[in-house]
């Protein structure tokens, strides 16, 4: 369960980088497109069809963000129960908690333009939350030795 | 020492296991309870909203006093079979009609004027499907008949108030025409104006690649001399933007002093500005409905809801220079080109606002009054729909298929307070009904009398507007930013003591979405 966990949470980290590079390289196709004459306004907006093939940066940002991730970190928690690692489900329960307000500020972006600002910087968070869940393992192999030790200790 | 160690693991699994039972318990109880049945009658979807009155004893409604289905039930409840059903409300069936067509619709890939190829959907060979014309007070007939469209295809007569058999819903007023079958529409045009029709099953699919067209209605007064009217249908193609099916400008005949109505018609599922360069223009019509004494405007551009229509008259200047009339960008209708077409003018920053465009005149019944008043409130919020997580439309808070059932009686007035907090604008289209629109964010309306079929509801803002129930029915009340629908963003008005026999889903798949 241990080594679950740790992959669910190095994968958390790996989708924030995906969700990163898929919105710019949407942003930077808009932008080619407009340069070489396309027009958006809300009718191209909506339209399910593709104006330029990196609109589908969009689309896996929106999916991934609103679905694949929060079901991730979900799993991410659940399998935190299990591991018994010292601070694991801290850290997964951060990785939710980030996960929420990330999505919360992303669609709130919307309305509010600088809520997006803060959705930017909430993605480096997150980021950091899932890398530093995912090396709980690690800090826990380092001091369980001298952890039995003082059990031994205690115990006699 | 190792028995307490061996305990504590167990009691640590257990913790672990009854997290996990917390974490995900209630999660798999909504889930479970978002699923929708395959089969179901638009009939039980969520509860009944009786706008302030006490339901009639014999409305055709079932008893709906708890949620029905959205709330733990699965499958038909089963109707009394009393009350009028929506195939019965059908023009005069003795009356010859006076328009026919007939439409055959394929599933193929065809050309765009300018070359582009598209796999889409075609009406008699072609996308946008030929321009129905009538006059007012004609009966239309419109024989559709399926070829190759795998899905099942219907007719919806956008913005036209028909009889409920014709309104073309799969699901709530007719089966999909599978392959190889076919169907009959008759209704009356008795309003001049500028309309649409498109298919109305997997909609936001269908009408996407190509199931649409354009309906004119003229005033059954021939026109005076001098005036040129031309249709400017604006479809997306795959990204490709076109208007009348054609990527670039579409170019009128228009001499020096004549009268240019351009009907716009927006089929796409987000708002588009029009806006005029070279001479100004009067705004004479919005969703098939003339405006009063509309004056003329030069410098704004006027918003078109998706799913809306703007009817733009322009006088050609004296001078013989050609007039540009912009749709969404620099590309639309030129009038009157002949040496030289005019330059793109840019967007003007003003927007045109019809809620005190115009002058005043009376709207036929008192909306202070109203016998009912709904409110159709829009948000948003994480959830399953139909099992699929997701971050869902609601109204009223509830989330499809928990979703109100606006109940009316014939001949009442009805007011709708129309409010999103949703993070997104929403183009709400009633069927079989014009509303007009009395306020917005609590501004009374000081122009013309603006009534709308199709209305862009912005993030935040709130409408107030009202209508005569006065073509019953059932009748569809849901976003037209096609994929929305999808989404859940669907309710329905009911006439008390009306059915349907018609199921979502059932053997013919029906899917009016």
């Amino acid at each position: 369960m241990k080594l679950v966990y740790k992959i669910l949470a190095y994968l958390v980290a790996v989708e924030v980088a995906v969700q990163a590079s898929m919105v710019v390289l949407a942003d930077a196709g808009l932008g080619k497109w407009v340069e070489q004459g396309g027009v958006l306004d809300k009718a191209a907006m909506e339209s399910d069809a593709s104006p330029f093939p990196e609109v589908v940066g969009f689309m896996v940002h929106g999916i991934n963000g609103m679905m694949v991730i929060p079901l991730i970190a979900l799993l991410l928690l659940i399998s935190s129960f299990f591991t018994g690692l010292p601070g694991a489900v801290k850290a997964a329960g951060l990785v939710v908690l980030l996960v929420v307000v990330q999505v919360s500020l992303g669609l709130l972006g919307h309305e509010i333009s600088a809520l997006g600002a803060l959705h930017g910087v909430n993605a480096l968070l997150l980021f950091s939350a899932a890398v530093y869940a995912a090396r709980r393992g690690r800090a826990a192999s380092v001091t369980a030795p001298a952890q039995s030790q003082a059990r031994v200790g205690t115990a006699g | 020492m190792n028995e307490t160690r061996r305990r504590g693991a167990r009691v640590r699994l257990a913790v672990a296991g009854a997290a996990t039972v917390a974490l995900l318990g209630p999660l798999v109880w909504l889930w479970v309870g978002s699923l929708t049945p395959d089969t179901y009658s638009v009939m039980d979807m969520g509860y009944a909203d009786y706008g302030g009155r006490t339901p009639a004893p014999a409305a055709g409604l079932p008893d709906h006093s708890a949620h029905l289905m959205g709330a733990g039930m699965h499958g038909h409840a089963g109707h009394t079979p009393a009350g009028r059903s929506v195939t019965s409300f059908t023009p005069d069936p003795g009356r010859p009609a006076d328009v026919a067509v007939t439409l055959t619709a394929r599933r193929e890939r065809f050309r765009l004027a300018g070359g582009r190829s598209v796999d889409g959907y075609t009406l008699n060979g072609t996308s946008p499907g030929p321009v129905i014309h009538a006059t007012a007070g004609q009966l239309v007939q419109v024989t559709l008949v399926n070829e190759s469209v795998p899905d099942g295809i219907t007719l919806h007569w956008h913005g036209l108030d028909v009889p409920n058999a014709e309104d073309g819903v799969a699901g709530v007023t007719q089966d999909a025409v599978r392959v190889g079958g076919s169907f009959v529409y008759r209704f009356v045009a008795d309003q001049a104006g500028t309309f649409w029709y498109h298919s109305h099953q997997v909609s936001h699919e269908q009408v996407r690649r190509g199931l649409l067209g354009a309906l004119v209605v003229a005033p059954a007064v021939r026109p005076p001399a001098r005036t040129v009217d031309t249709v400017a249908l604006l479809h997306l193609y795959d990204g490709a933007r076109t208007v009348n099916g054609r990527e670039g400008d579409v170019r009128v005949r228009a001499l020096p002093g004549d009268r240019v109505r351009v009907r716009v018609i927006n089929t796409e599922n987000g708002e588009t500005p029009v806006w005029v360069g070279g001479a100004p223009f009067r705004l004479v019509a919005v969703d098939g409905t003339d405006l009063n004494e509309p004056s003329p405007v030069r410098d704004a551009a006027v918003p078109v809801t998706a799913g809306g229509r703007a009817d733009i008259e322009v006088t050609m200047p004296a001078d013989g220079a050609p007039v540009r009339v912009h749709i969404g960008g620099p590309t639309g209708v030129v009038l009157g080109s002949r040496s030289y077409d005019p330059p793109a003018a840019p967007r003007p920053t003003t927007t045109l606002d019809p809620l005190s465009y115009g002058r005043p005149a009376p709207i036929g019944f008192d909306p202070d009054s109203p016998d009912r008043r709904f409110t159709y409130d829009i948000g948003r919020r994480p959830g399953f729909l139909d099992g699929r997580p997701g971050v869902w439309w609601t109204i009223n808070g509830h989330m499809f298929p928990d979703v109100p059932m606006f109940v009316v009686a014939e001949g009442d007035v009805v007011r709708v307070r129309i409010a999103n907090d949703s993070g997104e604008p929403h183009p709400m289209h009633l069927h079989g009904h014009h509303a007009v629109v009395l306020a917005r964010d609590g501004v009374r309306a000081t122009g013309s009398p603006w009534w709308v079929d199709s209305l862009d509801v912005g993030d935040g803002e709130t409408y107030d507007i009202a209508f005569v129930a006065d073509n019953p029915g059932i009748w569809m009340d849901h976003c037209h930013n096609l994929p929305h629908a999808t989404e859940g963003l669907v309710a329905h008005l009911m006439y008390e003591g009306v059915t349907t026999p018609f199921t979502v889903g059932g053997p013919d798949g029906n899917a009016p979405e």
